[in-house]
């Protein structure tokens, strides 16, 4: 809803642009905490010394210290180790789900929106069989059809957001075409594709990439959902979600769930402020 | 209503119809591209120890060995006079299964939808009424914090305070009043969070609006303006919202049921999942279809009693915020 | 305890079936009364709460008879013609004396009187052939399954009179009388037999001659058991024949393994099963009982496919062999209340002699091997041979929760002597579609299995028969063919032992068959009030006997 409220042709639009200069503390921190998330990801060896895969049998179950952060699983290895590790995984697999999201849906959006006609009425009804099925229960579907593994999950993750951003695409750009200045560049000889790709595919990009970065933690969240049933990477992967489902068979030892979880919320908290403030400052 | 909107409800009508067959057909497909099923597995347990040969006689004594196309052909011709079929994991007519589980779960995603609420109005009402330096500021940021926590890490919360720590309910019997309430906690959080969003961003919007200042000036109290002029408006889009967040409920029944050991529909469907029975989860994406086509179509008509501006002109014109605007923006479903 | 007299004599008769029927009914008559006797005596009446992961799929006795799941319910709600205890040793129960001819093909069975099932048909020689027809074949085309394990040679029974069936089969099959103590073989009533599928899915439409029956229950939630008062032909092995103690017994479906613990040790339940092994030490501290029974049967461990490279390699297979730090698994997966492997059977089924020695660890040892089999050590730690990696698939055992972890730890071990392992999960069914013995793409298939008398271990090790070809050596390996054929023709224990101690012998040398630990796949916590359970062959608990102490 507040997509609309804060629609450019709201008054606050201009005030909104000035204030996007001067970005608030939490929306800094959460670029912050963006950042060395994506730094784990991208070279984890500089951030612990540990292995995530190879630990000390009888260091098992060790609380949190000096030492080990986030303290040691049930075979010796280090959390923390294995959280840093295992963010790669967490991340690309959310990257995937957004981009199969947003392409497929965007696709179909574009599609059905700029063509119209009988193109919009088999895509309609596409998206709304998409739409019927709870997300999570075609989710869960897709992921048992095609194997359990964590790129899978991601796969089936995308998939139950195509529908979502076809229909944000379509509106879009049924909003996009009907502006008057298309309307103008259609009078002036425009052809079709170049109307689409100056005018239309801008324009609806410029109101799906807010989206798009909400989608990703909402990725997050899924794919970790799904993991947690049991439907993630075989071990010694260590994707967030895993660990949650690992930890939670060992509850005396709270360390193996909270951590994890704590790093999955913060992660996707910040997200879900950046993306907020992408939306304000559009 | 007029004519008009009739013959736009037949049609919507229809659509549904056809959407429902699709999403049958959709889930038979996507479940059979993987090869094996119940029947397969059990005689594959090597507890068992069938040969290869004894495990081949069976499939084919069960029909289980024949082209998709003919399976999908006997289910759907099943389906459309209302035979949901057999299990094929537990031998059971689906039906029953369904009839068994059916209750819980909408118990959960009443008390469930009811959580989420009132914890949205408390956090909207709060907006509104706590200034900014006593943390508004908080409580805005309240649904961002909702919607990043997942749902099965709030139940594993709740059931070690609640169930193990203060012994306020037996884990074990799971539809206790304070087992489902806890239950409902965890998977109304999440929801409550999309709720509450809609609803703190049309206060905000209506509250800039004419009206509400003229009405401040008539020297109202805060508490009645609040009704009278705010909510009541404001909860316009919030029918859309609920509507949308049934499948989310749906959803996220299956890992809440999981995580507190209800039997509900989301654990038949991980059962079924977990051992590819097909006609089980047909029947409940099937069901979750119709569901969603009907209670969509109950927040169509709700829209114009809620809001007399919305006028229905010759049947085009719907409640403005499902199906066609890229209004859930904001309010988008985050956790399952 | 004037038992003790038939059961002795009876058992002479049969002395090819179990190890020595001597001892094992002499251990009936001692070990077997112990659980009463060792307690204070038994109080009547108490409900217990018993929380399990599953209750598996299908009721339909004989789809389901097997699982690990609602075999409980069907050891309390359904009898079995002859009892099998922890140690193997056969001992009778419904059937109170039998005989067979000479070459093992004819067998007639003298069955209990005034035996009668929750229904009230009588358990009577027209019961048990209905029974026994439907245990080998099923109906199939209705989607009821034959029981695996029973034997293909039968062919058909007769009644003979209301009280003796005679049992024909077109082979020798010195495995029946094992047989029927097995949890696949619980009778019930002829008119549940009778009921189509759909019908026998509902358990409480199908009725048993236990000495419990179904009082509710409710898919994937609980199945609870209400005690039969005019029960009174319980086993003489478990000291008691009587009606049970206890009034019900509730399964109820707890799928996390935490809060199943979390709840007993809360005292909201009674027993939980399938326990996290990590959890168990502080749980004894805290004064729960923890039962790690074992069962009969093969121990957890790799069946090597001989046909796919590197493991054609005798030193490879060997080297794998001596890399696995055993204790270690023991030390960091499990508690001291696992066994370490001493063959690749367990070490508490009759016939197994303890191999320890070729079961050592021995990481140098491995190294050598490796290196005179030409696999060199690159940079990376990893060998490599004519440019390929010395590398290792893993399927991880879906039966066995602690299997993930294991692998996990063995291939920490393997990957400091220059392995490389990569670790598959599958689901159940995923898994049984896509890993099997010899499969092109399973290197070794890890073994959890239970079986009725060691002397069919050959017969599934190897092709013959319809075997199961394990380690995929078709004919290949002419020692341990002959080792089957001279096992199968063995005409007495005495003669079969030393034969079976060279098999383990050969099949752990060769490297054949890589045991990790004895398996233990059934835990139960128990809270410390309830007394008197008992165990059978195959690691069940039966809360027949048991009571609430005070």
């Amino acid at each position: 809803m507040s997509f609309v409220s804060n629609s450019p042709l709201s008054g606050t639009a201009n005030t909104g642009r000035l204030t996007a200069l001067r970005m608030p503390a939490t929306v800094a921190l959460s670029f912050a905490i963006i950042a060395i998330i994506l730094a784990w990801s991208l070279a984890p060896q500089f951030f612990t010394t540990y292995s995530p895969v190879v630990g000390v049998p009888a260091d098992k179950f060790l609380g949190p210290s000096f030492s080990h952060w986030f303290g040691t699983d049930h075979l010796g290895r280090d959390l923390y180790a294995r959280v840093v590790y295992g963010t790669a995984s967490s991340v690309s697999s959310a990257l995937v789900a957004v981009v199969i999201g947003v392409l497929f849906g965007g696709l179909i959006g574009l599609l059905a929106g700029f063509l119209g006609g009988w193109v919009d009425v088999v895509l309609a009804r596409l998206v709304d069989v998409l739409l019927s099925i709870p997300k999570f229960l075609l989710a869960v579907i897709v992921v048992t059809a095609i194997g359990f593994e964590t790129i899978n999950a991601a796969i089936a993750t995308g998939v139950s957001a195509v529908a979502f951003f076809a229909r944000v695409t379509r509106s879009e750009v049924i909003k996009t075409r009907q502006a008057t200045f298309v309307e103008a560049s259609y009078l002036s000889g425009g052809s079709r594709w170049y109307i689409l790709l100056r005018h239309v595919l801008p324009n609806a990009s410029r109101s799906v990439l807010p989206l798009a970065v909400l989608q990703f933690g909402e990725s997050i969240l899924i794919i970790a959902s799904l993991a947690f049933l049991g439907y993630g990477d075989p071990p010694p992967a260590s994707d967030w979600g895993l660990l949650i489902s690992i930890g939670k068979d060992y509850l005396k030892w709270p360390w193996l769930v909270y951590a994890p979880a704590f790093v999955t919320i913060v992660t996707v908290l910040s997200v879900n402020r950046i993306s907020r403030w992408l939306r304000k400052t559009d | 209503m007029s004519n008009a909107y009739l013959t736009y409800a037949a049609k919507r009508l229809g659509q549904a119809v056809v959407v429902i067959l699709l999403a049958y057909v959709f889930t038979f497909v996507v479940v059979s591209i993987l090869p094996g099923d119940p029947i397969t597995s059990v005689l594959r347990n090597p507890q068992n120890g069938f040969s290869e040969q004894e495990i081949a006689e069976i499939i084919a004594a069960q029909g289980l060995d024949k082209p998709v196309p003919v399976q999908l052909w006997n289910a759907l011709s099943g389906f459309l006079t209302g035979d949901l079929g057999m299990s094929m994991r537990s031998n059971r007519p689906v039906s029953t299964l369904i009839a068994e589980v059916l209750p819980s779960t909408l118990i959960l995603a009443g008390a469930g939808l009811a959580v989420a609420l009132v914890l949205a109005m408390l956090v909207a009402y709060g907006t509104r009424f706590v200034p900014k330096k006593y943390g508004q500021g908080l409580l805005r940021g309240f649904p961002s914090l909702f919607l990043s926590v997942p749902n099965f890490v709030i139940g594993l919360v709740l059931i070690h305070l609640f169930g193990f720590q203060l012994g306020l309910f037996r884990v074990i019997n799971p539809d206790s009043f304070w087992a489902t309430l806890f239950a409902a906690v965890a998977l109304g959080i999440p929801v409550s969070a999309q709720i509450a969003e809609v609803l703190i961003a049309n206060l905000d919007k209506e509250a800039e609006q004419e009206y509400a200042t003229v009405a401040r000036s008539r020297g109202i109290g805060q508490l009645k303006l609040f009704i009278r002029h705010l909510l009541k408006p404001a909860s316009l889009p919030v029918v859309t919202v609920i509507a949308l967040t049934i499948g989310e409920l749906l959803g996220g029944s299956l890992i809440t049921e999981t995580v507190f050991g209800r039997t509900g529909v989301g654990s038949l469907v991980q059962r079924s999942v977990s051992t590819q029975d097909l006609p089980v989860l047909q029947a409940i994406v099937s069901l979750g279809a119709v569901v969603f086509v009907l209670v969509n179509l109950i927040a169509d008509l709700l829209y114009p009693l809620l809001d007399p501006r919305v006028k229905i002109l010759g049947g085009a014109k719907r409640r403005p915020t499902t199906t066609d605007e890229p209004s859930l923006g904001s309010a988008k479903a985050v956790n399952p | 305890m004037t038992d003790r007299s038939t059961l002795l004599s009876l058992s002479r008769r049969r002395l090819l079936l179990t190890a020595s029927a001597l001892t094992a009914a002499a251990l009936v008559a001692t070990t077997g009364l112990e659980p009463t006797l060792a307690a204070d005596s038994p109080k009547e009446g108490g409900d217990i709460t018993f929380l399990i992961d599953s209750l598996g799929d299908t009721w339909i006795p004989n789809n389901s008879a097997i699982s690990s799941f609602q075999g409980h319910i069907w050891g309390h709600v359904t009898d079995k013609l002859l009892y099998v205890d922890a140690e193997g040793k056969v001992s009778p129960w419904l059937v109170e004396r039998w005989a067979q001819n000479d070459n093992a093909t004819e067998f007639t069975l003298h069955l209990k009187q005034g035996v009668t099932f929750s229904d009230g048909e009588p358990l009577d020689s027209k019961a048990v052939v209905a029974n026994l027809d439907i245990w080998y074949a099923g109906r199939k085309n209705e989607g009821i399954n034959p029981i695996g394990l029973f034997p293909k040679t039968y062919d058909r029974a007769e009644a003979v009179d209301a009280a003796t069936v005679k049992v024909f089969f077109k082979k020798p099959t010195l495995g029946f009388l094992p047989t029927l103590g097995y949890h696949g073989s619980i009778l019930t009533s002829p008119k549940s037999i009778a009921q189509p599928a759909s019908v026998q899915a509902d358990l409480s439409k199908t009725a048993g001659s236990g000495p419990y029956v179904v009082e509710s229950w409710k898919e994937g939630d609980h199945v609870t058991l209400v005690k039969r008062k005019d029960y009174n032909w319980g086993p003489a092995a478990v000291g008691h024949t009587g009606p049970a103690f206890l009034d019900t017994i509730t399964y109820k479906l707890v799928s996390e393994p935490s809060l199943r613990v979390a709840s007993v040790q809360s005292g909201q339940a009674d027993v939980a099963y399938n326990a996290s092994p990590q959890e168990l030490k502080s749980l004894k501290d805290e004064g729960f009982t923890v039962a790690t029974p074992r069962y009969l049967g093969f121990v957890n461990g790799w069946a090597v496919n001989t046909k796919l490279p590197p493991y054609d390699d005798v030193k490879v297979r060997q080297a794998l062999q001596a890399g696995i730090n055993r204790q270690e698994i023991i030390d960091t997966v499990y508690t001291p209340d696992w066994h370490l492997a001493t063959s690749f059977i367990q070490s508490n089924v009759p016939g197994a002699t303890d191999q320890s020695a070729l079961l050592a660890y021995d990481p140098a040892k491995a190294e050598k091997l490796l290196d005179e089999a030409g696999w060199v050590k690159g940079a990376n730690g990893i060998r490599t041979k004519d440019g390929k990696e010395l590398s290792l698939t893993l399927h991880s055992n879906p039966y066995l929760a602690t299997s993930k972890s294991v692998d996990e730890l063995i291939a920490q071990q393997l990957g400091r002597i220059g392995w490389k392992v990569v670790i598959r999960a599958y689901d159940v069914v995923t898994y049984g579609e896509k890993v099997k013995f010899g499969g092109a793409a399973v290197p070794t298939y890890e073994v959890t299995r239970s079986f009725i008398d060691a002397g069919t271990v050959a017969g599934i090790l190897t092709n013959a028969n319809n075997g199961e070809n394990w380690f995929a050596l078709d004919d290949r390996d002419t020692k341990i063919n002959d080792l089957r054929d001279k096992i199968a023709g063995a005409g007495s224990i005495e003669e079969r032992s030393p034969l079976l101690n060279d098999l383990q012998k050969y099949v752990l040398d060769q490297g054949y068959f890589i045991p990790r630990t004895q398996i233990v796949q059934r835990i139960y916590v128990q809270a410390p009030t309830l007394k008197g359970e008992v165990y059978n062959g195959v690691a069940y608990a039966s809360y027949y006997t048991a009571f609430i102490a005070d």
